[in-house]
This record gives structure tokens, sequence and C-alpha cells, in this order.
């Protein structure tokens, strides 16, 4: 297993109904030193009405993620939403989680992460873990990171939290330096889409506007 | 599965569809979308996917139908149902018809995934096993030879086996079965694969001029020899000697070539030098040599001497399944050597080369295909570009005048073909099992005693 470098890119994550400062505060302490980015705390955010399925009382986290990816936090490259809601998507029962697929954003739901597959309650420490282990897996999907077949590694795809908890809360070699290249990439392409272009001086902007010689004698 | 896992997904609802791709695509594989029966179909036709997931109810193409599509023509992908209405017919009938399995939405995560990681793994062995046809199929060329059959199979291991020992080894077989590629077999693959493989038809000389042939002569040995000469004893040095049609050569002829194996040693004609040679002899011969050895005409101790290992090479009727291999592979070499754009062999054709019996064998059939092709106005062999097959003198040369002892002759030949079996009889005389019956009501024919 093995830790990335430091990147300079920034994440933004916002809080969709209640989930408590203390989570927000334990994901974002995780992604900041297994991914090595900047974490910034965006406030709460709305739950798009159209998200909410009536039918199975759940919230399509597809629904969600093209809300949050047409949201205009400019400074952000990468948008995490954490909600208390119940996710689902429109051909499973539930997700613990959704990402956009080398998108821009992710949801993270604690919802059915509180108890065990038999019912019972766990501690709140191993809830912080699996919530932190869950938003690392769909940061990294927005990173176009794909499911690794090594049982231990994060990207490992788990159904049920049992095989989250087996997970350790680091990436594999090559996941580790998939993710690097591509916070590199990205870090690259979002610093020359931002770099403010060289203002011009008043006589630059005369120069230009004075018309040019004419061709008719 | 070659590369990346390709995956199609077939639903008319657009957020079904995005929701299964986005999923899958997370896995890493390579996954498209399809709107509908008929835009699945047209997009199977350029591509080959090992997954399928049909949603049953379309309102185009319903998926069933593109199930039957799928399992007809693109047998190797694996194909899931997947449906909003539970029910149990539907299921059932789904996987009557060859799906691989049956999904309802929305899924468990887990279901899909163990059911994704389950077929793929079925997939993976498919695969692997049209990998070992295929190696296997490879093995139905060996060096030259072309054939699958069980006695082609058992004469390349015995091959393989000859191969191993530098023991002298007599092919028997009628005319036109391949001896010599036989011989060159056993050279390519022994130890003296890098020696020359000097082959003589010890049938196509005279007596005097198959002893020049073989042992060579000196300059002056007889009338017209002005120079020098080797002899084929010599060009093989190191290598394999073949002589072919060996029941052809001349008794005194026998006693020196039978020195020569012993003792590893000749002279040339008209010279008194002894040569050393070394050299693996394989002969080859269509004739009966016991009987003519009881006749006298061939020396028994010769016969010892070359005998060690024998090998029978099977005639053509034998090994009918292998015709329509060797049928491809003769007109992929005429279509190369023609120029012309004779793309395949209709499935009738190739019934009808199997039902004749090939009395000239493999080179009969090697002619056949030339004269076929070069004639040949379509794309693909049909029945009519063989029938001259049958006009042949070559056929069966007590053919009867009458046309009643003619179909009777004929159905004959096709039952025993078929062992008797009469459906497959009547799929190759292109009548119904009905009129078969009747036909052989009327000639009185017992399929059973036709069964060869």
């Amino acid at each position: 297993m093995t830790k990335v470098k430091p990147s300079t890119l920034r994440l933004g994550i916002v809080e969709m109904g209640r989930l408590g400062e203390i989570a927000l505060r334990v994901v974002a302490a995780n992604l900041q030193a297994v991914l090595g980015i900047e974490v910034d705390f965006l406030g709460p955010h709305e739950v798009p009405e159209n998200a909410y399925q009536a039918h199975r009382q759940q919230f399509d986290a597809g629904l969600i993620l093209k809300h949050l990816s047409g949201c205009a936090f400019p400074k952000y490259p990468r948008i995490l939403a954490l909600t208390n809601l119940d996710l689902c998507i429109p051909i499973l029962t539930y997700v613990f989680g959704e990402a956009e697929m080398g998108g821009r954003a992710a949801v993270v739901s604690g919802f059915r992460l509180r108890h065990n597959e038999d019912g019972t309650a766990v501690s709140i420490d191993r809830y912080y873990e699996r919530l932190a282990k869950v938003a690392l897996h769909e940061v990294a999907h927005t990173l176009s990171l794909y499911h690794c077949e090594e049982s231990l590694c994060l990207m490992h795809f788990s159904s049920k939290v049992g095989q989250l908890d087996k997970l350790h809360i680091l990436f594999c070699e090559r996941c580790a330096f998939m993710l690097q290249t591509s916070l590199r990439n990205l870090a690259e392409e979002f610093a020359s889409r931002h770099r403010k272009k060289p203002v011009k001086s008043d006589k630059q902007k005369a120069r230009e506007a004075r018309p040019g010689p004419s061709l008719r004698s | 599965m070659m590369g990346r896992i390709k995956i199609l997904v077939v639903d008319d609802e657009l957020i079904v569809r995005e929701s299964l791709i986005g999923w899958l695509r997370k896995s890493g594989y390579e996954v498209q979308g399809a709107e509908g029966g008929r835009q699945a179909l047209e997009m199977l036709k350029t591509k080959e996917y090992d997954l399928i997931f049909l949603d049953i109810k379309m309102p185009d193409i319903g998926g069933l139908e593109v199930l039957d599509r799928v399992k007809a023509d693109y047998p190797y992908s694996m194909a899931v149902m997947i449906t909003a209405y539970a029910s149990v017919e539907t299921a059932v009938e789904a996987m009557k018809r060859g799906a691989n399995d049956y999904l309802m939405k929305p899924f468990e995560p887990e279901q899909l995934t163990l059911l994704v990681e389950k077929l793929l793994q079925q997939k993976k062995l498919i695969d692997e096993n049209i990998l070992l046809r295929e190696h296997v199929a490879t093995r139905m060329r060996y060096e030259n030879l072309v054939g699958s059959s069980e006695c082609m199979q058992q004469l390349f291991s015995l091959i393989e086996e000859v191969a191993k020992v530098d023991s002298p080894v007599l092919l028997r077989g009628e005319t036109g079965t391949g001896k010599e590629l036989v011989a060159k077999a056993i050279h390519a693959k022994s130890e003296r694969r890098y020696g020359p493989f000097i082959p003589i038809n010890c049938g196509a000389f005279t007596e005097s001029l198959l002893e020049s042939e073989l042992f060579g002569h000196e300059t002056g040995a007889f009338t017209g020899a002005t120079r020098a000469k080797k002899g084929r004893l010599e060009m093989a040095e190191g290598g394999t000697l073949f002589l072919d049609e060996i029941g052809e050569i001349p008794l005194k002829m026998q006693v020196d070539l039978l020195r020569v194996l012993e003792e590893k040693k000749f002279h040339r004609v008209g010279g008194a030098k002894d040569i050393a040679v070394d050299f693996r002899l394989v002969c080859a011969t269509h004739r009966n040599l016991p009987r003519e050895i009881e006749q006298g005409t061939f020396r028994k101790d010769f016969y010892f001497r070359l005998n060690v290992i024998e090998i029978e090479v099977p005639p053509l009727r034998r090994r009918l399944d292998d015709i329509p291999a060797l049928a491809h592979h003769f007109l992929d070499r005429f279509r190369r050597e023609t120029n012309k754009p004779v793309m395949g062999i209709q499935q009738k054709a190739l019934d009808l080369l199997q039902s004749y019996d090939w009395p000239g064998n493999v080179r009969e059939l090697e002619n056949a295909l030339e004269r076929a092709v070069v004639l040949s106005k379509g794309r693909h062999l049909s029945r009519d570009d063989f029938a001259f097959i049958f006009r042949s003198g070559t056929t069966d040369l007590s053919f009867p005048n009458s046309l009643k002892e003619m179909e009777k002759k004929h159905i004959e030949r096709i039952l025993a073909m078929c062992d008797g079996n009469i459906s497959k009889a009547a799929g190759l005389l292109e009548v119904n099992r009905t009129t078969l019956h009747n036909k052989i009501k009327k000639y009185r024919l017992k399929p059973s005693d036709t069964a060869s």
C-alpha cells in the first residue's frame, strides 16, 4: 500500500442534510492525508428536489451528482457531497456513494454505514472510518480510477459494510501511481485554465483600437 | 476475452441504461448502450461483446427476440435478461431460450457484482476452450499433412515416435494418399532435419537410368557419361533418402541396395572407390510386397531390411471427415495461384465431395479442387462445380445403364455413407424421409445392411 504525494489541487466538501461536523472533519482529514490534496468546507447545500424517488423512498445519487457538477465553485475542480440520506441509483437498490467517472462530483452517504449487516450498531470510530473509506473510493473515481482487483485496496468494490471493513485505508501501488498521475494532470490542466491573462496597458489598447493602413488608394 | 472486456447494455429507458453503463465502467469494462433491439442488432454486426444485458420489454424488438438472434449468431456472447416486472414465466422462458442469467430491476449491488464476475469467469473458460480447439485445429495441419480424423491423428503420433529413431521406414498406402508428405514429415521431425531430403520415384526410370540416378556414375561409365555424376545415395548424406514405388526396383538392384544398407558404403557405376554414406531410408509402395515375395518378384531379405517400421497411410475414403479441411486447404492454395476470388465452398458441395469414394485419394481431390477453382464463375464453389467428378471415368466402372438401377445403386451408396441413418441420407439426397422410405421399399433395400 502506497501513500500519494502532495498535490496543489483543492477539493470542496458540501454537506447535504445533516451528517455532523465531526464526520465532515474526519473525512476531510483522511482525504488530505491519503490523497495529499487541500480540502475546504463549502458549507451546507440543498438537496435537489428531483433526487427524491418517492416510490423507493430514497434519493437518486445520479441526479444529485448532475446537480452538484453544475454548481459554480470555480476554485474547486472536484466537489464531494457528504449526506445522511439513503442513496440509490436506478439499477441498484442502494449505494454507499456514487461518483462521476473522471468527472467533477462525488456523493457519499453515512445512512448505511452506522450498522452492520446483522443490524447491530457499530462504534462511532468504525462509522467514521467507513465514511472516510467510501469518500476516498468515490473521489478516486472522479480521478478516473477503476475498481481494483487487489482485495485490500481502497478501490476494491465493496457491496457490503463487512467487505468495506476489511479494506486498508490506503491504495495499492498501482492505484496510488494512477492517482498521482491523474492528480498531477488535473492540477496542470486546472492551473493553465485559470492562469490570469496579462493586463494590457492603455497605450497597448489604444494601439490595437487604431485602424490599420488601408489597401485602397 | 481478448483485451478489454466489452459489454453491451440494451434498454429503452435512458436512466437505467446510463446507470448500468456508469456502474460497469467503474470496473474498467468497455461498455456501450443501445436504446432498443434494432440498434443492438446493428451494433452486434460490427463488434463482438463478451456480455450483453438485455431488457425484456422494449418497443421495437423485444429482448427475447434479440436473445434468439444473439444465441444463433453470436453464441460465445453471454446474455443476461433484465426486467422491471417480476414474472417466473418470463424468467423460465428466457433461460429456456439460452439466457445465461436473469435480473430484476433494481438489483442488489452484491447480486450484480457476483453475477458479472461469474459470467466473465464462464466467458473466460469458453474463450480458453476456443483457444484449445484452435490449438487442436493447428494440429490438423501437421507439417503439410491435413487431417483431424482419428486415423490421421494416430498417424501424426506415429510420425512423432518414428522420427526419434533412425531405423528404415516402409510406408504403405494407395496411390495419391500422400506418402511422400509423410516421408517429408518424418524427415522434418527427425534429428536429420538439417540434412537434405532426397526423393526418387523408382518407377519413373528404366533399370539402367535408375541405377545411375541412385548410385551416380564415373566419367565414361557408359556411352554419354561424359562427366562424373553424384547419385541420390551420395546426395542424401546426412539426411533422408526417400525411395518411392520401391516395389518397382528390379531384383538385381535390390541386392545392390541391400548391400548399401548393410555396409553403409557403395561405389558409383563405373567406379571402384568405396563411398561411405550415412542416410535414413524411407521407402513407399502401393503394392502388396508380401505377395510379391511369394511370387518371387521381391527379395525377402531386402523386404525385412526395409520393413523395420511399417506405416500405413489411410485412403481418403476412410477419412471422409477430413474432406472439408482438405478441400479448404486446396482452395486456399489454388485461389492464391490462380488469383481468382473464390472465397469458399458451399455446404452442399462439401456434402457431395464427402459422398464420393475418391479412388485417386487426396491427389484426386486436389485435382478436383484445382479444376473447380479454375472453371468456377461464382465466389463460392457449388455442387455444379464438382459435377464432373461423377462424370469422369475414374468413378465406378460398373455403372449401370438403366436409370432405375442407377437410382438404386446411388441410394445404396448414400445409405452406406450415412451408416443407414435415414434422415441424414434423405438430407444428402435432397428428398424427404417418406420419399426415401418409399424408394427403400421399392428397391427392397435394407438400410441396416447398407451401413458399413
